[in-house]
């Protein structure tokens, strides 16, 4: 038919392959330009992510240390005993108040021979509001110390701290009340002579917040112990509803108006703004179910309501990708639906299941606005939960929230804190993206 | 002697209906996939459905064990009997029936578990062996049935997934018989299979007809010839012709048929 097959040796020579024509140094160019803006974006991010983590780090790492006084104090038995008997009831009413001579005589001495003008009753604005009752209750404890000189290591103020860390210079403090320069002047000298140390603060991981104007003493422990708590609630709750839920909906309700509805349904509430939650969560479990107020267990329900979306989602998606012939070939032994799903679905969409669970948690654990609505951010005067009870139903905060609230405060030594806060939340953010990586890389099946 | 006995048993039985068919019509929704198909398919024998693709032979043989009952927009009706029992009668429990009637799918498909498992998960469920040794000899019969167990003794544990697609399609008949089905439904089991697989399979189906009464879908007019005893030809969800495959190959009554086969329509 063609000119080839009627058998002449005539062969149109075509253009070398040799050289480009122009449509292939176009497409050429095109390719090299996209692959340039793929790169480019990729800078961009990996700039962002960059400078977020060199400003989270160096903001943030200052407030795992802390500044402290090694001081010696007298437990003078005539200010804290006076009839000598030991009487634990006795030593109680002797407040905090009642310390501040034994502290003000113990740094009097620490001082010994440094030059200031400082009067004697001035010095103990270097030391922690708090040194008081780190005193008071060791004595407490231990009765049979009284008389005794007691070795202890006391906060400094968040001011001194500050100094340490650099973050307060002298001329900060012209306007400044609570420290003067000359303050500064004697931690230079207690600071060679290693009475004045910046060490690590366990504390901050574990402790609780403090009032306002105590920054050097609030710890991240006990919101982390309410997030915790809110996380167990979610786990055992989200997890199981939200799996079967999935289940049910992707492998055994019929396909009808509304199944589909409440399809739609679902993926708009995956959308909606966490705070409706916190609403939602502040009218039905507090207002009407009357649980506790600021209570991780109505976090933890809040959050479940905000995690559910998350979690039916991203089952469905996995179940969905576990091809149907698998289901044809159990069924096609005589294995009943559910068996189909049990022991051959399930397994296999195990790793989507549990990656979606812990970006559903992870999300959870950060987020504070539906706290908001539901009391748990503020400050939180409690220390730890007594037992698991006390755990779920005391009023507590969450990492997140506790975040909030340090920022919020005047004080920059709380920002310092906030910054240190949030490296404790990625850390953990960190460590539940870790194992659904490990979780997706254990389950994995090929097929 | 065996051969001899197995012979006699062949010839008694050529004669029993294992499967009526009457008056079959399948919905999916409106479209009308089968329209009023009576058939009779017979036990210790190969029936083959042949046919233009997207003329209802899955659909038809789907019927059989019931698996449209998971399509929920798939409506059959009419009357399937098997040994003279209604199989869409309210009674049944389609659990039940399926592993009776016996499947193997177009594309070879072992669950991703070990050789082992594949093979053992229906007795299993089913409760036919009663302890590790007698679960071990089921699972080996069924490989040998499936003439697989040769080349599968000495690894019994390693993923089916593994296999070569020849051999991933025989584990899934001997799968399919472990469960001592009495039908076996085959729909296009060589369609993704090479030529040597093809042949082992085929030589597979034509050893299986001894035991049981064997359905297989497929495209190909060559291997309907060579495998089948009996062969029906679907067309636009009708059954045009059902009868000896020899008859149908050679002198087909219905000009479609004729067609068909001459490579006219398909
Ligand atoms: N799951 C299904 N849902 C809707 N229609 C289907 C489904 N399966 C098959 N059909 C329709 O039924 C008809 C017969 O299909 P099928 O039985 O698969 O044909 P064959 O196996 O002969 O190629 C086709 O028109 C097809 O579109
Ligand atoms: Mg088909």
């Amino acid at each position: 038919m063609t000119d080839a097959t009627q058998g002449g040796p005539i062969r149109t020579k075509g253009k070398s392959i040799l050289e480009l024509d122009t449509r292939t140094k176009k497409r050429n160019a095109a390719e090299a330009r996209f692959k340039g803006y793929g790169i480019a974006a990729i800078c961009v991010s990996l700039f962002f992510l960059v400078s977020l983590l060199v400003t989270i780090v160096s903001n943030g790492v200052p407030a795992f240390t802390q500044t402290f006084v090694n001081l010696s104090v007298t437990l003078d038995e005539a200010k804290l005993d006076k009839n000598g008997n030991r009487n634990i009831d006795e030593i109680k009413k002797v407040s905090t108040f009642g310390y501040k001579p034994l502290i003000n005589a113990a740094l009097v001495s620490a001082t010994d021979g440094i030059e200031t003008e400082l009067t004697d009753k001035d010095l103990d604005k270097i030391l922690s509001a708090s040194a008081g009752a780190v005193v008071r209750d060791h004595v407490i404890a231990n009765p049979d110390m009284i008389g005794e000189t007691v070795e202890f290591r006391l906060l400094t103020s968040s001011r001194v701290d500050g100094y340490m860390k650099g973050r307060v210079v002298r001329e900060d403090l012209a306007r400044d009340k609570n420290l003067d320069a000359a303050h500064l002047d004697l931690i230079d000298v207690m600071a060679e002579r290693g009475a004045v140390q910046r060490t690590f603060n366990w504390d901050f991981i574990f402790g609780s917040d403090a009032s306002e104007s105590r920054p050097e003493q609030a710890g991240i422990g006990v919101s982390m112990l309410g997030s915790f708590f809110m996380m167990l609630v979610v786990l055992a709750l989200a997890l199981p509803i939200g799996v079967a839920a999935s289940i049910y909906l992707e492998e055994f309700a019929p396909q009808n108006r509304f199944t589909d509805l409440i399809e739609v349904n679902i993926s708009n509430l995956a959308a909606v703004p966490s705070i409706v939650f916190g609403i939602l969560g502040l009218a039905v479990f507090i207002q009407f179910a009357h649980l506790p107020q600021s209570a991780p267990i109505v976090g933890g329900l809040t959050l479940t309501l905000m995690t559910l979306p998350t979690i039916v989602i991203s089952t469905r998606a996995s179940l969905k990708a576990v091809p149907p012939s698998i289901r044809d070939a159990a069924l096609g032994v005589g294995a009943s639906k559910m068996q189909a799903v049990f022991h051959h679905v399930l397994p296999l969409a195990m790793p989507g299941i549990l990656t979606g669970t812990i970006i559903g948690l992870a999300q959870a654990l950060g987020e504070t606005a539906p706290l908001l609505l539901i009391g748990m951010v503020g400050y939180i005067a409690t220390n730890y939960p007594e037992g698991v009870t006390s755990g779920f139903l005391d009023p507590n905060s969450a990492m997140p929230a506790q975040i909030y609230e340090w920022a919020k405060r005047a004080d920059p030594a709380f920002y310092e804190r906030a910054w240190g806060g949030i490296i404790v939340l990625l850390l953990f953010l960190l460590t539940m993206n870790l194992i659904a990586i490990i979780l997706r890389r254990r389950f994995e099946r090929r097929w | 002697m065996e051969d001899m006995i197995q012979m006699d048993r062949a010839m008694s039985t050529e004669q029993d209906i294992k499967i009526s068919a009457n008056g079959v019509q399948v919905y999916y929704g409106e479209n009308h996939a089968i329209k009023d198909v009576n058939v009779e398919i017979q036990d210790k024998m190969v029936t083959a459905f042949i046919g233009p693709s997207g003329c209802g032979k899955s659909t038809f043989l789907r019927c059989i064990n019931r698996m449209n009952d998971t399509i929920d927009i798939c409506r059959v009706e009419g009357d399937i009997r098997i040994d003279g029992e209604d199989i869409y009668d309210a009674r049944v429990d389609p659990v039940q029936l399926r592993a009776k009637v016996g499947m193997v799918f177009q594309k070879p498909n072992p669950f991703p578990k070990s050789i082992y498992d594949n093979v053992a998960y229906g007795p299993k469920i089913h409760g036919l062996a009663r302890n590790k040794a007698e679960l071990d000899e089921i699972v080996e019969k069924a490989l040998r049935r499936g003439a697989i167990w040769d080349e599968v003794k000495d690894r019994l544990h390693a993923p089916g997934t593994g296999l070569s697609g020849g051999q991933q399609q025989r584990l899934c008949i001997a799968r399919a018989v472990a469960t001592e089905p009495e039908v076996l439904l085959m729909d296009e089991p060589c369609s993704a299979l090479d030529p040597i697989a093809t042949a082992q399979v085929e030589e597979l189906i034509d050893e299986l007809r001894q035991n049981y009464s064997v359905v297989i879908v497929t495209h190909s007019m060559q291997q309907a010839a060579r495998v089948s005893q009996r062969t029906a030809f679907f067309h636009l969800g009708n059954l045009v012709e059902f009868g000896d495959t020899d008859k149908i190959f050679t002198n087909p009554e219905d000009p479609r048929t004729e067609s068909y086969i001459s490579g006219r329509i398909g």
